[in-house]
């Protein structure tokens, strides 16, 4: 019983990244931006809120210089899709290809080549007071640092805002019908813009919580393709916050078991086909699931006549 | 005439994207101490210095053709084939199964060309696969493309670790292959062998396929006009599959002259760019299959020149990263602005002949 307790206090800790990235994948893919490059503001913010916090001492700074170094990449990204109409998927390896270099070559200049890895204090779980006490349910959900509880804030307020606010209209309107959108007297090129920004800013936190609250450190195997796991929790979640937080636990479930298989061994089945596991997931659910709400216009660039 | 602009056009501001990327990665480079001008001149001079140097180029071009065709191939189709190298991965396992079981038994050149048989086969079942969840379920291609490459990692690490690990059982690796299975050099005083070749030919029979035949026509309006092709006749469903197989079995070649040719065995973590790289290959040279060649000399000379770099200077491995980042980066920004030249070139043309 301990041991399922544990599975699953692991398995919600490991989806919070998953969902927040998912949420800024959402916002942006709602205003027909797919955010190709989330897999290099993933690791951009791996890195940026490793060397914030290393350098600064707190926290705090960390996850912000990762949200901001987030939101750079994605403007970037952004910039190049939106205003140069560049094409989104190819932008994306683009920015992946480059943040790597990017990532690794900073930390070699900002920290030379330590003779031991450098490491940093995860951040400390926050447990609730009373609710925490709760048999099962205090332990796994109310034991968690407070990026975790944050994370579930965002979800009903993402959701409130894409589907009953004047401007989720419009963002949804962008990713349905952009012509229309322009033709009130909207920029639609500014919202996809904005949409991106806040989709990156959402996946810089994220990264950073694999640096900060997972390993302690930073290396360049830190993602490796958890950025593309959001992605396609944004896909399977259907476009919708409570399906991207649903998901995202899934697949922290995935993890957690990945996670808790490797540590106890002697199961017979090998270990890496546990750590191959959430990706095999994404393509089984992609190919069962028949009906999807794509927004009409994902992925397919606005040419403003002029 | 217009053809040949357009030509130019593509020369020049390719050039000066390449340019300007190395402009901006090597402004970075007094971070770390490094004069960014001798940086340069070492680079440069480093990679032309000597026929050896030169023809690792060509060395890492081998693959780099491949797996850009690979992309290039399903993006006339209008699809996204980002799993190249997992398809790359498959054909390397393949491809060293293969040479691993067979070398030394047999004449090398059976051998070899088995293992590229089985290699080609590997990659087009992957691809299969992926076309066929897309044509079957409706399956988002690009999602399930892209995963298939972590899963093909992970189990490709546990064959390594069991059944194909080396007979120490010490490293994750296979053995070394027989050397009756290399493939021949054909330049001497480089590591060149007939793997560029192989290549380089491949590149030719996906032109040929793409814009002379009928399947390459039927692929090529599938991507252009679904809805045009479906009304003349063709599935596109049908060509959806055709159209990955190929691009699987094109990486899966890769894997075979990376395996056979250069590494003479399998590891984990081997070329793990390689197939990132061919998507910015595939795109430099607007998916056109001569094109590609082209644009993987230029990602070759990057490479070859980042690893001079790192070896002579300070700077570190990353560099390359950088480098092929920032050139990525203003090839697509300038294609931009080329187009924005051109529309205003056309414009002007029509005003005058009114």
């Amino acid at each position: 019983m301990q041991n399922i307790i544990n599975l699953l206090t692991r398995a919600i800790f490991m989806s919070t990244p998953l969902i927040l990235g998912a949420l800024g994948e959402v916002i942006a893919e709602r205003t027909g931006m797919m955010m190709c490059a989330v897999e290099g503001i993933f690791l951009t913010g791996a890195w940026a809120g490793f060397a914030g916090c290393y350098l600064s001492g707190n926290m705090a700074v960390g996850f912000l210089a990762a949200l901001i170094c987030g939101m750079l990449v994605a403007m970037l990204y952004g910039f190049c899709t939106i205003y140069l109409t560049q094409h989104q998927i190819v932008m994306g390896t683009a920015v992946a290809i480059l943040m790597t270099g990017f990532c690794t070559f900073f930390y070699r200049v900002v920290f030379g080549i330590p003779t031991s890895p450098l490491k940093i204090e995860t951040l400390p779980v926050l447990k609730i007071p009373g609710l925490c006490r709760i048999p099962v349910i205090g332990q796994v959900l109310f034991s968690q640092n407070i990026i975790t509880y944050i994370t579930w804030l965002i979800v009903p307020v993402v959701f409130y805002v894409i589907y009953k606010t004047a401007a989720g209209l419009t963002i949804r309107s962008c990713g349905e019908n952009p012509e229309a959108v322009e033709v009130a007297g909207i920029n639609v090129r500014r919202i996809r813009f904005l949409a991106v920004m806040v989709g990156g800013c959402f996946g810089g936190v994220a990264g950073a919580y694999y640096s900060l609250c997972n390993v302690g450190m930073y290396n360049s195997e830190i993602i490796s393709g958890r950025g593309w796991i959001a992605f396609g929790i944004c896909f399977l979640g259907n476009w919708n916050p409570v399906g991207a937080l649903l998901f995202g636990i899934l697949f922290g479930i995935s993890e957690a078991v990945g996670i808790y298989i490797k540590a106890v061994g002697g199961s017979g089945i090998p270990s890496e086909l546990f750590s191959a596991l959430p990706y095999m997931l994404v393509i089984v659910l992609t190919a069962l699931r028949k009906q999807f709400n794509v927004p009409a216009k994902l992925g397919a660039t606005y040419v403003k006549e002029d | 005439m217009s053809n040949r602009r357009t030509f130019t056009d593509l020369l020049l501001w390719t050039v000066l994207a390449f340019v300007l990327g190395l402009v901006v990665c090597f402004s970075f480079l007094p971070l770390m101490g490094i004069n960014p001008f001798t940086a340069a001149a070492t680079m440069f001079g480093g990679v032309f210095a000597d026929v050896y140097t030169m023809g690792n180029i060509l060395v890492k071009m081998t693959p780099l053709i491949l797996t850009g065709l690979a992309f290039a191939f399903t993006f006339k189709a209008n699809l996204y084939n980002i799993g190249a190298q997992g398809q790359f991965y498959v054909g390397c396992t393949c491809a060293v199964s293969v040479s691993l079981a067979l070398g030394g038994r047999m004449p090398g050149w059976i051998v070899m060309i088995l293992a590229m048989l089985a290699s080609v086969a590997g990659g087009a079942v992957i691809g299969f696969l992926i076309g066929y969840l897309k044509a079957k379920f409706n399956a988002n291609e690009f999602l399930v493309s892209m995963m298939s490459t972590y899963v093909i990692t992970y189990i490709m690490q546990l064959l390594l670790r069991t059944v194909l690990q080396e007979s120490k059982h010490e490293y994750i690796k296979t053995n070394k292959l027989d050397k009756s299975v290399w493939l021949p050099k054909i330049l001497p005083g480089t590591s060149v062998t007939l793997g560029i070749v192989i290549s380089l030919a491949a590149a030719v029979i996906v032109w040929f396929i793409l814009y002379k035949t009928t399947l390459g026509f039927r692929i090529r309006v599938t991507g252009q006009n679904m809805d045009a092709a479906r009304l003349s006749g063709i599935n596109p469903k049908k060509e959806f599959m055709t159209a990955f197989a190929i691009s699987g079995a094109i990486a899966g070649l890769a894997g075979f002259v990376e395996v056979n040719g250069l590494q003479h065995m399998l590891l984990t973590g081997l070329d793990s760019d390689v197939g990132s790289y061919g998507i910015g290959i595939a795109i430099m040279a607007s998916a056109h299959p001569i094109g590609v060649i082209f644009s993987s000399l230029l990602f070759g000379i990057l490479q070859v020149g980042g690893t001079v770099l790192s070896h002579s200077t300070d700077a570190p491995a990353s560099i390359i990263d950088l480098m092929l980042g920032f050139v990525m980066l203003f090839v697509l920004i300038s294609f931009y602005f080329r187009r924005k030249v051109e529309l205003a070139r056309m414009k002007k043309k029509t005003a005058g002949e009114e």
